[in-house]
């Protein structure tokens, strides 16, 4: 971590920042700010950019229940997916109408951050 | 009382913070302390403190730290006289306390009576309900399917919360609004119970909506006699899961305190209660409601100490030890304790976990404030146990002044390489209801729904994050609008 000094709006202001895998971590005014050198990747979110249709992993962990299965008929908002992470369990929602094109997870099954795990196509 | 004896050596059989806690209290009553640990926490504070460590499974909890056996087992190789559990995990089952007696150690914790008798929540409420104390209308009984217990929901009235028999801190809990949405919330609890506890069955409550949870900490000392350290707020929850404490509540006056404070010490001493406990309660309109005891170390203990200028975790193991107490007669409180949890989450994400390696940290130290942390910069966020990293604990002479202390404490709080709810924690305590101290269990999900949503940086706040990552000796690289390259890149942790 590095203390710098940067000048904000005529005044000299203190910074700790440092910079790790793509990001730039920094703390100004009793706030943290985490800013994405990486373009086209908002860090902690949905990787894969948001595609529409797509649901991918948002963090680690393990999968507790699959709902849909290929070819089945979707409602924007439908649970897909539920997946358990720290002890918390977490529902993934299609964020569109559809037909379920592909599952590609089963229950029990641990996952990486930004894996697919659905995608509902046309 | 048994003979005062001391103890050579204790296993933890826990991780994170609270495994700090516990080794420090053993250094300074010069005990040895034996780290019981999974095979991804090395990387942790605890194991670099403790003076023995023991692998004594895989990451995920019920290979390690849900595993009796192989705890027991640990323990008793490296040769200790004694196992802490902490709080979470084994720390509430009594089969653990049966098996570290039956390989001839002391569990440091209430007798497996006392486990049981209070763990189970069906026995607990018999137990109140015997000694008098006031209880909430419910169904906890056998039979499990989701027809009877749709049907139960119907007759207690909704709201009705659902809850795992076997747990607590917020796993496996459930709020049922109307019959529509019973069946999928009554799954649920029962899944997250199985897979926090090991049993499925849940039971059922009337949930009171603008009630408060007051929670009364109490100690039964080596000579049998239960002790009131008064009560903590606890409030401020999300998803039942609690987000900040204090002690004492800003909403008991001596009367209802002095009620409350006897009740439960009064179901404890019934009991024959060793060690310490947390009775808990919901408080609304002047009458309170026992929801639950929770037979160990409260993560929340701190602001108790803090208050009652008394040592909880030394308490447990000077008690195990068949020892006495040195507190006074007359315990007092004094000034204000306040604790966040810091848990690592991106508050701009709906509370989404953030996992990773911790890569910087800064404590702000000072006088009256407390820092309970597990980690150090290297060591890694896994997604295998609670998001919760780190307490931030601070007193002060007034509940005023002790809010003030917090906002500045954190403000000056780093950490890097994960997102943690420090921005969500400072906007409760500049919060209106927080700050007027009548908030309700209500009122995370009341004015924090979706967490916290960021509007964007300002030009100006655009050009000065560039100078800051220039000064690092690195220039974004292309993307996004050319007038602005940062432009679809900007989130905040």
């Amino acid at each position: 971590m590095n203390w710098i000094t940067v000048e904000f709006a005529g005044r000299q202001e203190r910074v700790a920042a440092l910079k790790y895998q793509g990001r730039l971590w920094f703390h100004w005014r009793g706030e943290t700010h985490v800013v994405d050198l990486d373009q086209g990747r908002r860090g902690g979110g949905r990787a894969g950019g948001g595609e529409t249709g797509v649901t991918t992993a948002p963090m680690p962990g393990k999968i507790t229940k699959v709902l849909v299965a290929k070819g089945d008929a979707v409602k924007k908002g439908q649970t897909l997916v539920v997946m358990e992470a720290m002890k918390m369990e977490y529902t993934l929602e299609a964020d569109r109408e559809g037909k379920v094109g592909e599952v590609n997870v089963k229950r029990d099954e641990q996952v990486a951050l930004g894996a697919v795990l659905v995608r509902v196509v046309d | 009382m048994a003979r005062p004896r001391k103890f050579e050596r204790i296993g933890i059989a826990n991780r994170g913070e609270v495994a700090v806690r516990i080794i420090r209290a053993c250094q300074e009553l010069g005990i040895e302390s034996v780290l019981l640990h999974s095979s991804v926490d090395e990387q942790t504070a605890a194991y670099r403190m403790a003076d023995q460590t023991v692998c004594i499974g895989e990451a995920p909890s019920n290979q390690s730290y849900l595993n009796i056996k192989a705890n027991v087992r640990g323990a008793k190789a490296a040769g200790c006289d004694a196992v802490h559990p902490g709080f979470g995990f084994l720390s509430e089952n009594a089969s653990f306390a049966d098996a570290v007696a039956d390989a001839g150690m002391t569990f440091i914790g209430p007798t497996p009576e006392n486990i049981r008798l209070f763990g189970d929540k069906i026995s607990a409420k018999a137990h109140v309900e015997k000694s008098g104390g006031p209880t909430i209308p419910g169904y906890q009984g056998e039979q499990q399917d989701i027809e009877k217990l749709t049907a139960e929901c119907d007759r207690i009235g909704y709201p009705v919360i659902c809850k795992a028999a076997a747990g607590g801190g917020g796993r496996g809990l459930k709020v049922i609004r109307s019959r529509a949405d019973a069946s999928e919330q009554i799954q649920s609890a029962q899944r997250e119970a199985l897979s926090a506890f090991g049993s499925a069955q849940v039971f059922l409550e009337k949930y009171l909506d603008h009630a408060k949870h007051i929670e009364v900490q109490i100690f039964g000392d080596a000579s049998g006699r239960a002790i009131s350290l008064l009560e903590r707020e606890c409030s401020v929850q999300r998803r039942h899961q609690k987000i900040i404490e204090e002690a004492l509540s800003p909403s008991l006056g001596d009367e209802l305190r002095e009620k409350i404070s006897f009740t439960a010490r009064d179901l404890a001493e019934r009991a024959g209660y060793r060690g310490a406990g947390t009775v808990e309660f919901l408080l609304q309109d002047g009458e309170y409601y026992f929801i639950e005891m929770n037979t160990r170390l409260q993560v929340e203990h701190p602001v108790t100490e803090l208050v009652m200028g008394v040592d909880l975790v030394k308490a447990q193991i000077l008690t195990a030890m068949g020892q006495a107490l040195a507190w006074p007669r007359d315990l007092k409180p004094r000034g204000h304790a306040i604790e966040c949890r810091i848990y690592a989450e991106d508050p701009y994400q709906g509370g989404m976990p953030s996992v990773g390696k911790i890569v910087a940290a800064h404590w702000p130290y000072g006088p009256g404030r407390r820092f309970e942390v597990g980690f150090e910069p290297g060591d890694e966020v896994t997604s295998f146990y609670d998001s919760m990293i780190a307490k931030v604990i601070v007193w002060d002479e007034t509940r005023v002044r002790a809010i003030q202390k917090m906002k500045r404490t954190l403000e000056d709080t780093i950490i890097f390489g994960v997102r943690t709810n420090i921005p969500l924690l400072q906007e409760i305590l500049s919060h209106d209801e927080f700050v007027r101290g009548t908030m309700t269990t209500r009122f995370f999900e009341t004015h924090f729904p979706k967490g916290l949503s960021f509007g964007g940086y300002t030009e100006s706040e655009r050009k000065f994050i560039q100078s800051v990552g220039s000064r690092l000796g690195e220039t974004p690289s292309s993307g996004g609008s050319e007038a602005n390259p940062w432009a679809h890149s900007w989130s905040r942790g």
